[in-house]
Parts: structure tokens; sequence; C-alpha cells
């Protein structure tokens, strides 16, 4: 198992969200998605999206003021 | 009296910021991830502002209709200012609010869309704006122009808005829930600065504020209801003639949307200077720019005419929100048209960890 690292600071919504369709497509199965963000909107509509998806979220937490990490799976 | 539009304007940027109420992301997912989920919430906000404003109108506490309808500026505009916030990275309630979180990119949005606006209505732009707005229909509202009474549109807006928000409610409820944060406070701390709010919630917090700020402003002689625009114009204009007679209710409003943003992204661990990089600078300045001018134009912005203006029926306010939703969508086939088919130089590339 693989975690791929894909860090968004400093990007405005709803790149983090474009930039982690990308990389989750051309990740093998079984492997996790872990993606750092400090754009507030991302807090709903990551998670939001992966519940859509069907990829389990196996962390999901505040690293700082504003800043937060989430690690999705893909099935 | 003006100082209730900055307790009302507070308790806007508190309930944009906790509940993530973005016009421009609504406008944008339809287009980028054919989704209308947010753009049901938004639907939300106009018709509960309707039923209130018309209910306040029958009341005799405002009065609204009549007026013309600058047709050519109000499509003109629409398409300028909704294809601009895509790049300024949020429309002018959302730059406002996330300029209270800290984001130096909504800063330089937010005071050249204030700029823009300026010159576009007391600078060497409002001659343009005058002729432009000058291209009229004689009738300006909805349902003068149908010969029906306000409540027939006010119902049909009504009973299709709740369809859409059910149908999106039950589809939320059938899928797995969105995992939340871990959480680390209780009772009032929680409800406050923590728990994630529902985008229909949300919506409805906002049309009530919407409704309050009719009769709050009528009371101070501005006789209208949430504006952006011409708000933030004055603030520029005041700031450069000294004109106290500019700083009124709307001039508060703006303001409080600042303070109330601040206070919700602080109190929940979500405020932080955040530089931006230098495409994000150019992006902003250019977006905001355009914003002001698209918005002088139009007479409006996404609070303005999308949603006042619908909300009250006035052509000016559906025909630009149609327009803005066609230059938004515009907007996304640049921005992320060529994002999608692949520059590699453009996509950040996750790094690799061996676990």
């Amino acid at each position: 198992m693989t975690v791929h690292v894909l860090e968004t600071e400093g990007q405005v919504c709803p790149f983090p969200l474009v930039e982690a369709k990308r990389a989750i497509a051309g990740l093998a199965s079984g492997d996790q998605l872990r993606i750092d963000f400090d754009c507030t909107q991302a807090t709903d509509s990551l998670p939001r999206w992966a519940a859509e998806q069907g990829y389990p979220v196996t962390h999901f937490d505040r690293t700082g003021d504003a800043s937060w990490t989430i690690t999705v799976q893909k099935p | 009296m003006i100082l209730t539009g900055l307790v009302l304007g507070a308790a806007l940027g508190f309930a944009l910021q906790r509940g993530r109420f973005c016009v421009t992301g609504a406008f944008r997912d339809v287009w980028l991830a054919k989704r209308t989920r947010w753009l049901a919430a938004f639907f939300v906000t106009i018709a509960v502002q309707s039923a209130g404003a018309f209910a306040l109108d029958a009341a005799g506490v405002i009065e609204l209709g009549g007026g013309a309808f600058p047709w050519l500026a109000s499509i003109l505009g629409g398409l300028v200012f909704g294809f601009a916030i895509v790049y300024a990275g949020g429309c002018a309630t959302g730059t406002y609010y996330r300029a209270g979180e800290g984001l130096v990119g909504s800063w330089i949005a937010l005071g050249g869309y204030a700029l823009a606006a300026a010159v576009m209505k007391y600078g060497p732009g409002a001659p343009l704006v005058e002729a432009l707005r000058g291209v009229q229909a004689p009738v300006g509202t909805a349902y003068e122009l149908l010969g029906v009474s306000p409540w027939v549109l006010v119902a049909v807006l009504v009973t299709g808005t709740g369809a859409a928000a059910w149908h999106h409610l039950r589809k939320d409820a059938a899928r797995p829930k969105p995992v939340q944060l871990p959480s680390r406070r209780r009772g009032i701390a929680r409800i406050l600065f923590e728990r994630p709010w529902n985008a229909f919630a949300t919506a409805v917090v906002i049309g009530v504020i919407g409704i309050a700020a009719f009769p709050l402003s009528w009371a101070t002689g501005r006789e209208s209801g949430l504006g952006i625009t011409t708000p933030s114009a004055n603030v520029v204009a005041f700031l450069t003639t000294g004109d106290v007679e500019l700083v009124d209710w709307g001039v508060m409003l703006v303001l409080g949307i600042l303070v109330g943003s601040f206070i919700a992204a602080k109190g929940s661990g979500e405020f932080r200077v955040r530089v931006p990089d230098a495409q994000t600078v150019l992006r902003s300045t250019g977006g905001g720019l355009l914003m002001g001018v698209g918005a002088a134009i139009a007479g409006g912005c996404t609070i303005g005419n999308a949603m006042v203006g619908s909300a009250t029926f006035t052509l000016q306010g559906w025909v630009s929100f149609a327009a803005m939703l066609l230059g938004t969508g515009l907007a996304v086939k640049l921005v992320f048209g060529a994002r999608r088919s692949g520059s590699p130089a453009a996509a950040s590339a996750p790094a690799t960890v061996g676990v």
C-alpha cells in the first residue's frame, strides 16, 4: 500500500478538488491519496466528493490554523 | 440607525463563512462538476426572500415594483460579472468573507472590485454606464410584464425551489454521510464554531437576513435590500472625497460582512493570512477589476441582482442572473478546460511516499 501526497496549500477552491480528482485517477487500487489543503470550502467539498464516489476516508483532521489534511483510499 | 447595517452585515458574514456559502462555487459547479446542489441552495435564499419581501410590500412596510428594465446593461454587465468571479475566486460577498478569513488574494480582488465599481459609478466610467443603462424596456418587473399578481410568481418560485431542495436533501440522505472533522468543542462553542452547517439551512438563514435587510435599510432612507456593489463604490468614494453622506446603511452592511466572517473564522481556527502565488495575484487583480465593471453596468452583483433582484422579480435581476451563469460557464471553459485536457506543467503531481 502506498500513500501519495498532494500538496495544494495556497490553492483556492475549487483547485484542491480538481487536482484530487486528477491525482486519484492515476492511482492503483488500494493506494491512498493524502491531500493537504488550506481552502476552507474544501472542508465541505472534499469529504462530500469522497462520500459520493464511495472512497473510504482513512484520516481527516486539522493541521493548524486554516490548514487541513484528508486521506482517501482508492477502492 | 445605520448601525443595524453593521449588525446585520456581521450576521451575514458569519453565516457565509460558517456555511461556506459561495455563489461563485454554486454557478461554477453547474459547469465544472455538473452539480446543481449549491445552485438549489442559492434558489432557496431567493425563494425565502421573495415570500418575505412581498409580505412586507403587502403590509406597506416597503414598496416594490415600478421602474424600467435596462436590458442591454443587464445582459452585458451580467456576462462580464459572471466571467470575472471565476478569476477573482469569489463573487462580491464571497470575496468579502474570504477577505475576513485572511486570504490576501481576496483582499486584492476586493480592492479591485470596489475601485472599479467607483470608477464606473462616480468616475470617468460613469457616462458609459449611463449610456448602457439608458437602453431600456419600459416595464421593470416580471409580474407587471405578465399582468399577474406577484404572489403567482412567488408561488411558482417557492414550489419549484421546494421541489429542487427536496430532491437534493433526499439524495444527500441516500448517500453515505461525508466524514466530519474530529470535534474538539462542546455545547454552544461547537454549534457556533465547529459544527458544519447544512447548505440548505445556511440558505434559509441568509434568506431571512435578506428579508430583515429591507425594513432595516428602509428605516434609514436607503430604499432597497441587501446590496454590495454601490456600498463598495461608496467606501472608495468616501475615502477619496471625505463626503460623509456616502456612509449609509449599505456601507455599514459590507463592513459588517468583513467583521462577521473574521469573527467566524477566528473563532473556529480558520483565520490565517494566506499569501497567494503570482498567478493567483494576477487572476485576483484582473477578476476583481472586471467584477466591479460588470456589477456597475449590470446594476448589481450576485446579491443585488441575482438574489434580491430575482426575489423581487425585477427583469434586471433574472436576466442578469442568467447572463452571470453563462459568463461563469465561459470562464470555466477557459480556466479549467486546458487543465482538464491535461498540460502536465499545470498540474501538481502527487509525491509518492512508501509506507
